[in-house]
């Protein structure tokens, strides 16, 4: 294994040196080319060059749009997944058993490719099979993979491409390499907040024994919870939308939907009404004073009142068919 | 002091029995008014079970009266999953069956013999009296005011979260789970406050019981440990708690081992090792305590503080490391998609897809609970003033379950009783503080009321310490009038909004459809069962029917046939076959469903009708699940046009348009309409001019509303011939004589 | 099942009527009677063998081959007429139906005879395919007769065909030589598993037309053995067809004549070969039957599971894995007038699957003993150590043979609670028990010392 490993590095300046001269050979030339970053910079005739039949080669391509006044958020965050596939599969056969190359070309490098493709979307990536050799297909046309699915990890896509090449080429696995700074860094904060609470532990213990602050804390989940945020976490709701007509609609129609601003605006009532509740049931009765106890129980029930309807008229709005209603909403 | 409930119930107050007797009464009617309430249906419709998964508890139920406990231990079932079959005795909870197994024996020992089905139909109604009782127990732990745990048994009683899962004819394992659930957490809380063994174990007792009626048994393992943990954290470690937890996990693992559905999960699934952590944990605090009594010496205290610090630290990291090596079952998926809610759309499309596992936006929250939505908060705040031990369970339950029941809409279920329980206890403080009939003398009259900033001092609530000052009690009867009234007001409105919830949302049983005509008068849609019944007396008894899993179960009890798939969804692969076959041409589909013996298939489509819910609806979901195994054969992106659409008319893509489900749904469609009219009442859109043909199966049985179809899978040719020329020549086409052939001539080899 | 059962029934019939294992029913379609003394010879031969023949003219208003939608007649033998259709009653489609319905038809086709277009789809659509032009005819200028068609070389002799593999059987065997004179030839198509040829033409015969005037011929419709002179096709109901390529082999003019073949005079046989034909097509001859087919639980060996029964139970309905089966099928095969047990041919064999999804098991059935009229195949194994449902399956079909397809669905279930061996069976398990054991003695122990060092009055005031 050691004296592999050892050839290998003596090889790779020879090959740098055959990236120099042009050998006939174009998968060589390619490969040689693409030893340095793990997949090639395309552009539309290098494009050409690398995908025109006849072709002894199976080719990945990347068609991707990076620049940000393209917008393509996905393009930006599946890049890196990319390069890294590219880069382990390189490293995974060395001797390039599996006659395979990474391409990526970039929409600024290559309009026209793009336009004879007619691509409306980015990123999408082309297999093309060889067209000759032994595990040919006959038909010239790329496998071509959409990202519908949103976006996809350096393991979904390996996994794709594994299964467009036939079974006995190798198939190097994706290897992830080991963040070091992150793990030091990790260890590192770890090991500061211990030391930060063993010293600051008689400043922060009775911070953590407040009864006031759990039961704000828990208070502020269960509102959350039950006026439906996670609702909002998992299905990507927005935040507010405008109706037809330019204003604005705090609440979505139909029952089983939802906008963010509504949830936090329902919870807010919530909040109100129980602290109304609250209110009546421990404070009122804890005022020394006749006149303003009696003022008191009128504002609260007052408030409850009129919050307990508005939820109310709310809930009409979601639901149809529903008939309740207080006044004065 | 071991206490019966109705020692519990009386011991509240001195003497007076009469008032134990007005509980009990009142404790009777809100039971009466908890079954009562749940009789929607069966007053509408017809003594009938309900959905989908009942119809699989009511078949087993009735393999178990028949057939005896023994051979329902060891069910081997063979008319499902075909031809897998499924081990169904081991992988059911078989607390429901045998509960309502055991009614029916009692009964016909009393002599009253009843059918079972009604048996079955009346249970969830029954136990949901039994739920309010235990509610009952519940809060009358929590507060000391008697009035509180009434509240909560009629809040609990009527609740709609509740009987969303229990209403006549949904026999459910949730019928009978709730509960045992609610009275587990009572004897837990028994447990801890009087740290009796004997508590602990009925607790135990209780707690298996709950594991062998549902999966759900799995948040009492989580929460009770958390419960300990937490008053560990506060300093709270007492004999008490040591004695309570311990007596309840030892026996409580050992009975939930003894389901073979459960078996050794306790010590192998991450599930339960927090009990099991938590176990380990109470003894090494226990030992320290006692250690610490023994010599108090400051420094060794310290070390020994230390020392359990660093224990706890070694066995999660001890834990973390086995589940990582796979000694410990990593989190099953269901239970894993409650955290990572992301998890179950990526991996398990199958758990993605069923309804019930979806997030819930807040209406659902106030649909179900009504105004005790924002009592909950306010009797959850409560709790923090006196914060005994039992209140910490209050509190660390309702965040838990109100997380849950935020990311699932099922979970709803076991946040309602803590919900019940803590407006109880808001609204009975009210209550009590308004209906108080002593009148405070005017104590302190000089310092000035007239001052009006004092008066605004004294309004404005000062944050969350509003228990500072002492207790005075409310001076003028407007004051009670008002709150009185308002509060009766808003019980009424509380009634209401149960009862309609309840008649108009609960209370169809999905196997019967209710329409209104346009007079008004109501029109039940029968179709499932015209159907079903139609399988039970048109085909041989072992005819293989395939369908989509959902109606797997209906098929089971109703028609009575062996099905493919059903709605326990344990074999992914093979309903992955299934939605290859309904999603793929015919010439690829024939060959699965021959291999699979397929006799019939059975299709739901709601285009007449405009019934929503059908397999058109669905089929994505199929797709996906077969693109899960078969990601070459079948791309879930042929099903959209270019513009990314999913479409059933002229638009629909080739694949839509050959995929066996598409002609299935729509085969013989325009036939009802004049030409060229055919539409779809659900898409909405204008079908295709002509209609798919059918080559491979034949239409056997279409229902009155066509909701069902039913198709006959044809038998291979008798010549040989595939079947589209087959078709071909019976309609007339005669071959062309191949007059001069062209190419190579094949030669034949024998 | 219900075919199973109308075969016996049928056979049942056939017992009293006739030799033929469907009935005897027969419908000769003949176009003008005149021509009916031509087949004399062959006629009274079928109705000697026990055959009721009923010869009708396609253009007749009564003939039909269904009455009240079932079969009229059980066998149907087609021969040439002059007329190119061969009227309502015969269309391809009433054909194909009736083969459906398990009746038998023999075609006989004739060069200097238009071929009906019902016949042509019907053969078409059965994937044999014959000349599409009028009159083409097979020659061959080694085999010929040399004295009746001394010139034309269209009068073919040839010897009985030989089995079509090794191992299947020859229903077709006989002494002396063949004579198919103006034959037209088919061919066979090449996916077809129910299509055999009977008699093919030699490796140096070829069809061509005489009528075109080119004095040599290119792209012939055929030459050499992929011509058949005689062929036949099987449907999966085991409904025969056979396809006579000349008619005129089957005229008494034919069938006891001098020839002379590459000089020497031989005598035709085409007399029995005539009646080999017919017996096989009209299910005298290869027609294999199931009798009893019984599968069992083999207690030899789990005889301690349940002791209670003495006799297994003949055909359960359920299994358990890994437990001993014993199958067993009871094959007879009719041989002109009667029930003989059935052997395969050798190097062939009947076999058991027993299949879930895939086969599991795939087994030789062997002999294992013979009634009067029957053999009784049999085999013994092991149920597989996979729970689910099974089915017993015999499927033999071999050219020439009727189609066994017999399949018997039973389930196969796991451990029962209670047939797992014991704990303390097995020696691993002993460490544990003996654990339990200790600590429930120690537990006693100890809670007898502790009883036994009960604390004294004082300490108990103590702490109270």
């Amino acid at each position: 294994m050691r004296w592999l490993q050892l050839l290998t590095v003596s090889v790779l300046p020879l090959v740098a040196l055959a990236a120099k001269k042009p050998s006939g050979d174009r998968f060589s030339d390619f490969r040689s080319k693409s030893l340095s970053s793990g997949n090639l910079k395309l552009d539309d005739n290098v494009y050409t060059q690398l995908t025109k039949a006849p072709r002894d080669y199976s080719v990945v391509v990347l068609l991707t749009a990076l620049e940000t006044r393209f917008g393509c958020t996905l393009c930006r965050e599946f890049q890196p997944e990319w390069d890294l596939l590219s880069k382990s599969w390189q490293k995974g056969d060395k001797k390039a058993e599996s006659r395979l190359l990474f391409g990526t070309l970039d929409f600024v490098d290559g309009k026209s490719t793009f336009q004879s493709l007619m691509l409306q979307t980015a990123p999408v990536i082309l297999f093309f099979h060889p067209t000759v050799g032994p595990d040919a297909k006959v038909d010239a046309q790329p496998v071509r993979f959409d990202f519908t699915a949103g976006p996809q990890s350096a393991e979904q896509i390996h996994a794709w491409v594994a299964r467009q090449l036939p079974a006995s080429s190798p198939k190097p696995s994706v290897v992830r390499p080991i963040n070091y700074v992150k793990i030091i860094s990790v260890t590192t904060a770890v090991l500061g907040l211990i030391t930060f609470v063993t010293v600051a532990s008689p400043y922060i213990v009775p911070v953590l024994q407040n009864r006031n602050l759990w039961a704000a804390f828990s208070l502020i989940g269960v509102l959350l919870f039950t006026s439906g945020h996670m609702f909002n976490h998992i299905r990507k709701v927005p935040y507010v939308s405008g109706d037809g007509k330019g204003g604005i609609s705090y609440f979505a129609g139909g029952f089983s939907n939802q906008f963010g601003l509504e949830s936090q605006i329902v919870a807010a009532i919530y909040g109100v009404l129980s602290f109304a509740t609250i209110s009546l049931a421990l404070k009122v009765p804890r005022i020394a004073d006749a006149r303003a106890q009696q003022i008191a129980v009128f504002i609260w029930s007052g408030v409850l009142l009129c919050m307990y309807s508005f939820l109310l008229s709310v809930f009409r709005i979601k639901n149809g068919g529903y008939q309740f209603w207080l006044p004065p909403f | 002091m071991a206490a019966p409930a109705s020692d519990t119930l009386l011991q509240q107050f001195t003497g007076r029995k009469t008032r134990g007797v007005l509980r009990f009464v009142i404790l009777g009617l809100i039971a009466g008014a908890a079954v009562s309430s749940r009789l929607f249906s069966v007053i509408r419709f017809e003594s009938i079970i309900h959905e989908f998964d009942p119809w699989f508890n009511f078949r087993a139920t009735k393999y178990l009266v028949q057939n005896g406990f023994y051979s329902f231990w060891d069910w081997f079932d063979d008319r499902t999953w075909h031809p897998l079959g499924r081990v169904t005795g081991g992988t059911l909870y078989p607390g429901l069956m045998v509960t309502s197994g055991v009614i029916y024996h009692a009964l016909r020992a009393l002599t009253l013999p009843v059918d079972i089905r009604n048996i079955c139909v009346l249970l969830a109604p029954g136990f949901s009296g039994l739920t309010a009782f235990a509610t009952y127990l519940l809060t009358s732990e929590m507060v000391a005011s008697p009035s509180a745990g009434l509240l909560a048994a009629a809040f609990m009683g009527i609740t709609p979260g509740y009987i969303s899962r229990s209403v006549a004819g949904s026999y459910d394992n949730e019928a009978i789970a709730i509960f045992l659930l609610v009275f587990t957490f009572f004897l837990w809380i028994k447990a801890v406050k009087n740290g009796s063994m004997f508590w602990g174990a009925l607790t135990a007792l209780f707690y298996g019981y709950m594991v062998s009626a549902w999966g759900g048994y799995v948040f009492i393992t989580n929460l009770l440990p958390l419960h300990a943990f937490v008053l560990i954290c506060m300093g709270r470690y007492s004999p008490r708690l040591y004695v309570s937890y311990t007596s309840w996990y030892a026996l409580g693992t050992l009975a939930s081992m003894q389901i073979p559905f459960v078996g050794f999960l306790p010590i192998r699934s991450s599930e339960h090792m927090s009990s099991l952590g938590v176990f380990g944990l109470i003894q090494i605090v226990g030992f320290v305590e006692y250690v610490r009594v023994q010599l108090p010496n400051k420094q060794f205290q310290t070390l020994l503080r230390a020392l359990v610090f660093v224990i706890f630290v070694v066995a999660f990291g001890g834990l973390v490391v086995l589940t990582v090596s796979g000694t410990i079952a990593p989190w099953s998926g269901r239970f894993y998609s409650l955290w990572d809610t992301a998890y179950a759309k990526i991996h398990i499309p199958i758990i993605a897809s069923v309804s019930e596992h979806q997030p819930t936006a807040w209406p659902a929250f106030f649909f179900d609970l009504s105004m005790m939505i924002w009592l909950f908060p306010a009797g959850v705040y409560m709790c923090f003033r006196s914060l005994t031990d039992e209140q910490v369970f209050i509190v660390i339950y309702s965040v838990l379950a109100s997380y849950f029941a935020g990311v699932m809409v099922r979970l709803m279920l076991t946040l309602t009783p803590i919900v019940c329980v803590a407006s109880a206890m808001a609204f009975s403080q009210i209550l009590d503080t308004y209906l108080d009939a002593k009148i405070p003398e005017q104590g302190a009259k000089e310092n000035g009321s007239s001052d009006p900033a004092k008066v605004a001092a004294a309004v404005l609530p000062d944050g969350l310490r509003s228990t500072r000052n002492p207790l005075v009690g409310i001076y003028s009867y407007a004051s009670r009038l008002t709150v009185i009234g308002a509060s009766t007001v808003y019980l009424m409105l509380f009634v209401l909004h149960c009862t309609w919830v309840t008649s108009n949302a609960y209370s169809s049983p999905s196997v019967v459809l209710a329409s209104r005509l346009p007079d008004g008068s109501q029109h039940i849609i029968d179709d499932y069962r015209e159907a079903y019944y139609w399988l039970r007396q048109n085909t041989p008894d072992n005819a293989k029917v395939m369908s989509w899993w959902d109606y797997g179960y209906q098929i089971g009890g109703m028609a009575d046939r062996p099905t493919l798939v059903d709605n326990n969804t344990w074999n992914n692969t093979h309903i992955a076959t299934v939605g290859k076959a309904m999603s793929s041409r015919e010439e690829v589909s024939y060959p699965i469903m021959r291999q699979h013996e397929v006799d019939y298939v059975l299709v739901v489509f709601g285009g007449l009708l405009g019934y929503s819910g059908d397999d058109i609806n669905k089929f994505l979901w199929m797709v996906r699940i077969a693109e899960g195994i078969w990601p070459e054969e079948v791309k879930e992106r042929n099903f959209f046009t270019q513009r990314g659409e999913y479409r059933v008319d002229e638009e629909a893509t080739p694949t839509m348009k050959n995929s066996l489900m598409y002609k299935m749904s729509y085969y013989n469609y325009n036939s009802l309409f004049p030409a060229g009219q055919a539409t779809d009442r659900v898409r909405g859109v204008r079908l295709p001019a002509e209609g798919p043909q059918l080559s491979t199966i034949e239409e056997a049985f279409t229902s009155e509303n066509w909701i069902i179809r039913i198709y006959k899978v044809k038998e291979p040719d008798n010549f040989g011939r595939d079947h589209q020329s087959a078709t071909a020549f019976d309609k007339g086409h005669k071959k062309k004589r191949a007059s001069k052939r062209k190419g190579p001539r094949v030669l034949r080899v024998e | 099942m219900r075919g199973l059962f109308s075969v016996l029934l049928l056979a049942l019939v056939s017992a009293v009527s006739a030799v033929s294992s469907t009935g005897g029913r027969l419908l000769v379609v003949l176009e003008e009677h005149s021509e009916r003394e031509k087949y004399g010879v062959f006629f009274g031969d079928l109705e000697a063998r026990g055959f009721h023949l009923t010869i009708e003219s396609p253009k007749s208003e009564s003939l039909s081959l269904f009455k009240h939608g079932e079969r009229a007649y059980d066998h149907t033998i087609l021969l040439p007429g002059k007329s190119k259709g061969l009227g309502p009653a015969l269309t391809a489609n009433t054909l194909l139906d009736f083969m459906k319905k398990e009746g038998n038809i023999l075609i006989a086709l004739s060069s200097d005879h238009a071929i009906p277009t019902s016949i042509h789809s019907t053969l078409l659509e059965l994937d044999i395919h014959i000349p599409s032009d009028k009159g083409a005819l097979v020659v061959d200028h080694f085999n010929h007769d040399s004295n009746k068609a001394a010139e034309k070389h269209d009068v073919l002799l040839l010897p009985f065909p030989q089995a079509l593999k090794p191992n299947v059987k020859n229903y077709f065997a006989g002494e002396g030589l063949i004579a198919v004179p103006q034959a037209v030839g088919q061919t066979l198509g090449n996916e077809s598993p129910l299509l055999a040829p009977i008699l093919r033409a030699p490796n140096t015969a070829y069809s061509y037309n005489p009528k075109d005037e080119a004095d040599i011929v290119e792209d012939p419709f055929a030459v050499g053995s992929q011509l058949n002179l005689v062929s036949a096709m099987q449907a999966h109901n085991s409904a025969r067809l056979t396809v006579v390529g000349s008619a005129e082999m089957l005229q008494n003019a034919w069938f006891a004549e001098k020839a002379t073949l590459a000089g020497k005079a031989v005598k035709t046989a085409n007399r029995d070969f005539a009646a080999r034909l017919t017996e096989w097509t009209f299910k005298e001859t290869g027609v294999v039957k199931v009798g009893k087919l019984i599968h069992y639980q083999d207690e030899g060996v789990s005889k301690k599971m349940n002791t209670s029964l003495a006799i297994p139970e003949h055909n359960p309905t359920i299994y358990r894995i890994k437990s001993d089966v014993n199958f067993q099928i009871e094959i007879s095969e009719y041989s002109q007038d009667r029930l003989a047990p059935f052997l395969p041919a050798p190097g062939d064999h009947v076999q058991l699957e027993f299949s879930m999804l895939s086969p599991f098991h795939r087994l030789n059935l062997s002999p294992i003993s013979q009634t009067a009229n029957s053999t009784i195949f049999g085999v013994s194994f092991k149920t597989p150590d996979q729970h689910g449902i099974f089915n017993f399956r015999v499927n033999y079909r071999r050219p020439f043979l009727t189609s066994i397809e017999e399949k018997r669905q039973v389930t196969v279930r796991h451990f029962a609670h209670d047939e797992w061996p014991r704990s303390w069976q097995i020696s691993g398990a002993w460490v544990w028990i003996g654990g339990i054991w200790v600590t429930v003695a120690g537990f006693v122990a100890f809670v007898a010392v502790w009883l036994y060092s009960a604390p004294t009055e004082k300490s108990v005031k103590k702490t109270q």
